[in-house]
């Protein structure tokens, strides 16, 4: 069993220079300029929240919601952390869209074969050993990439030894926690981090619970639903033989008279 | 013979053609230029009017086939029985309505098949896919005796009724089971995006909400359609069992609005209906279509009892039905994703044009397979031969 990956993205560090954006940009060939939200050609960006800077990019959860709800089973999290995106078994239904809480996955709508693009993490280079492109890239160690466990430590290290910093690490167990952590010296919820409906549940169990009852209801239904057919089976053959006796008896009386 | 071929050009069948021809050419965009030539969706709006109409209205209206026919074959309420075929007729098409549907919705629609070989357990949509799946065949099996019997080989129908008949019950049982399960399912879907739907909307027991709807919908949809092919195809229904639907579906009306507002207190997400928001508006809309108005209505004898009255108050619920699917799949998730979307006329047009065809298909049916019973056909005796006018007089 590997280690599991991750990448620190310290926001009080990040200086917004788009360094990352730029090396993700060029890593995949797609068109440099800038742009102001995630798409399907910019997996990662920069946004200004006051004089903050916050890098939005696909957070790698543990159990992600994207996953759990993909009905052809395209999307995986795998050992070492990235969750990957399988475009040969994708049909291109967008419930991956629905269901991510972060809102990252983004459709190629102006293609005739529409894919989900969507960060990897760099899964093919940090298989290699290697590690990814916009990490590479950062030249204040904004962002670095590492094992999971030791970036956690570095990062309650910088907490402890510079009180500024807020003391909590978004990403270890928020929504089951994942690859990708932050830590900043300003509020999360003040940077644009909205609380997950599931707080630190992962986000699958919202559908788990009622995807859980439907043996029973099957079960129960079926018992139910057979024993409400055996009734009126009953009834209907009682009615009958009451109705053939009736007959047989009219018989004799009219015999008898 | 112009004159012929003016009579021939009626209103309907104006409409009809302008809505083949506007949806045909929709088509063609959606599946020849892609879905930014075709729909408004965004990354903010995934999903739009196919889903919402297409998929969420075409299943939930469909659900008269299951609950007429548990009605029928497992409770014995044979009083319905005149119109079960028409019933399970109107579910095999809406499903087939939904598939065609599913061609479009999807990104690769040659892929559809994916779902049959990959699994996914843990997806609610995976569920859908394989719960759709196998109603439809339930829904093929149930409905094809009426081609059977239309089979000229005398034999070859007996053998095949006979057997049809031997595990007819089973395969009903389990179709109320599957659509029971998809029907909910369908609200399930929504369940992880929590935070995304607007909590007027969003519950953990979106599923419940679901089944619980669509079930007076389905059973207003197929009042409609059997008045309406009384009224036009020559078919002839005791109308009290007609008024006796409509009963029900007063009832089940008055249970889920109970069940939606004890639901609404329980996630104290009541008050969000009184803010000036559109969200309110867009769930007072759907309260006062779907519930209030059909509720009071169907109170009234004079409107159960009127053949016209029902038919329109079935209306109302139909399209209340319909604004609450729309609310759930799009108006509901608007504030959350930051978007404003409205439908393309392309994504209108296609949708229309796979409800026509299906209701084309139902009229066709009607007439030419055994869906209702008919009014014996006059025969015109020579002495009558003005319509009976005569025999009249």
């Amino acid at each position: 069993m590997p280690k599991q990956k991750a990448m620190l993205i310290d926001i009080k560090r990040c200086i917004g220079c788009a360094s990352c954006e730029a090396a993700c940009k060029q890593l995949h060939g797609f068109n440099a300029d800038p742009e102001p939200t995630l798409s399907d050609t910019a997996f990662t960006v920069i946004e200004s929240r006051g004089d903050k800077f916050v890098r939005k990019v696909c957070m790698h959860c543990n159990d992600p919601a994207c996953a759990s709800a993909c009905p052809v089973g395209a999307i995986k999290k795998t050992a070492l952390g990235p969750v990957v995106y399988d475009a040969g078994k994708c049909i291109g239904c967008r419930y991956c869209m629905i269901a991510c809480p972060y809102q990252v996955p983004r459709y190629q709508w102006s293609k005739l074969a529409p894919f989900v693009k969507k960060c990897d993490l760099c899964s093919e280079r940090v298989k290699a050993g290697g590690q990814p492109a916009c990490t590479e890239a950062c030249p204040v160690l904004a962002s670095i990439f590492g094992d999971r466990d030791e970036l956690i430590a570095d990062a309650w290290n910088r907490i402890r030894t510079d009180s500024s910093y807020v003391p909590r690490i978004y990403g270890t167990t928020e929504g089951g926690g994942g690859s990708v952590l932050f830590v900043s010296d300003v509020e999360f919820e003040k940077l644009g981090f909205r609380p997950l409906p599931t707080g630190n549940q992962p986000v699958p169990t919202l559908t788990a619970a009622a995807m859980g009852d439907s043996p029973k209801v099957v079960i129960m239904g079926g018992t139910i639903l057979s024993a409400l057919y055996w009734i009126t089976q009953r009834r209907r053959e009682v009615a009958l033989a009451e109705a053939e006796e009736r007959l047989t008896i009219n018989r004799i009386n009219q015999e008898r008279s | 013979m112009t004159a012929r071929i003016r009579s021939e050009i009626t209103f309907w069948r104006v409409i009809v053609a302008v809505i083949f021809v506007t949806g045909l050419y929709a088509t063609y965009i959606r599946f020849f230029e892609g879905f930014r030539a075709s729909t408004n969706l965004t990354d903010q709006m995934p999903w739009g009017l196919w889903v919402g109409l297409g998929t969420l209205c075409g299943i939930g209206l469909s659900a008269a086939g299951f609950g007429i026919s548990a009605a029928v074959y497992l409770l014995g309420m044979e009083r319905y029985r005149p119109i079960l075929r028409a019933s399970i007729l109107i579910s095999f098409l809406g499903y087939c309505t939904v598939m065609v549907g599913y061609l479009y919705e999807i990104g690769l629609p040659w892929r559809f098949w994916h779902p049959v070989v990959m699994w996914n357990e843990r997806s609610v949509l995976f569920d859908v896919c394989v719960c759709i799946m196998t109603y439809f065949t339930v829904l093929t099996f149930e409905f094809a005796p009426a081609v059977i019997e239309k089979l000229p080989w005398k034999g070859l129908r007996e053998t095949i009724l006979r057997y049809h008949h031997k595990i007819l019950i089973g395969v009903v049982l389990a179709g109320v089971l599957l659509s029971s399960m998809h029907q909910s399912f369908l609200g399930g879907l929504f369940l992880i995006a929590a935070g995304k739907v607007h909590p007027l909307w969003y519950s953990s027991n979106m599923h419940a909400i679901f089944y619980m709807s669509a079930i007076p919908a389905g059973l207003a949809l197929t009042v409609m359609a059997v008045y309406l092919s009384m009224r036009s195809l020559n078919v002839r229904v005791d109308f009290t069992i007609l008024s006796d639907c409509g009963r029900m579906i007063q009832m089940l009306l008055i249970v889920f609005l109970f069940f939606r507002l004890l639901d609404l207190t329980g996630n104290h997400a009541l008050h969000y209906a009184f803010q000036r928001t559109s969200e309110a508006g867009y769930f007072w809309l759907e309260v006062v279509m779907f519930m209030l108005i059909p509720i009071a209505l169907l109170s009234f004898d004079k409107v159960r009892n009127n053949p016209d009255g029902l038919y329109w108050t079935c209306a109302i619920v139909v399209a209340g039905f319909i604004v609450n699917r729309l609310n759930v799949s799009i108006n509901a998730l608007q504030t959350a994703m930051g978007t404003h979307y409205v439908p393309k006329w392309t994504e209108l047009a296609s949708s229309v044009l796979v409800i026509a065809a299906a209701v084309m298909a139902f009229r066709y049916a009607v007439i030419y397979l055994d869906i209702l019973p008919k009014a014996k056909p006059q025969l015109p005796a020579r002495w009558m031969s003005n319509n009976g006018l005569a025999a009249q007089a």
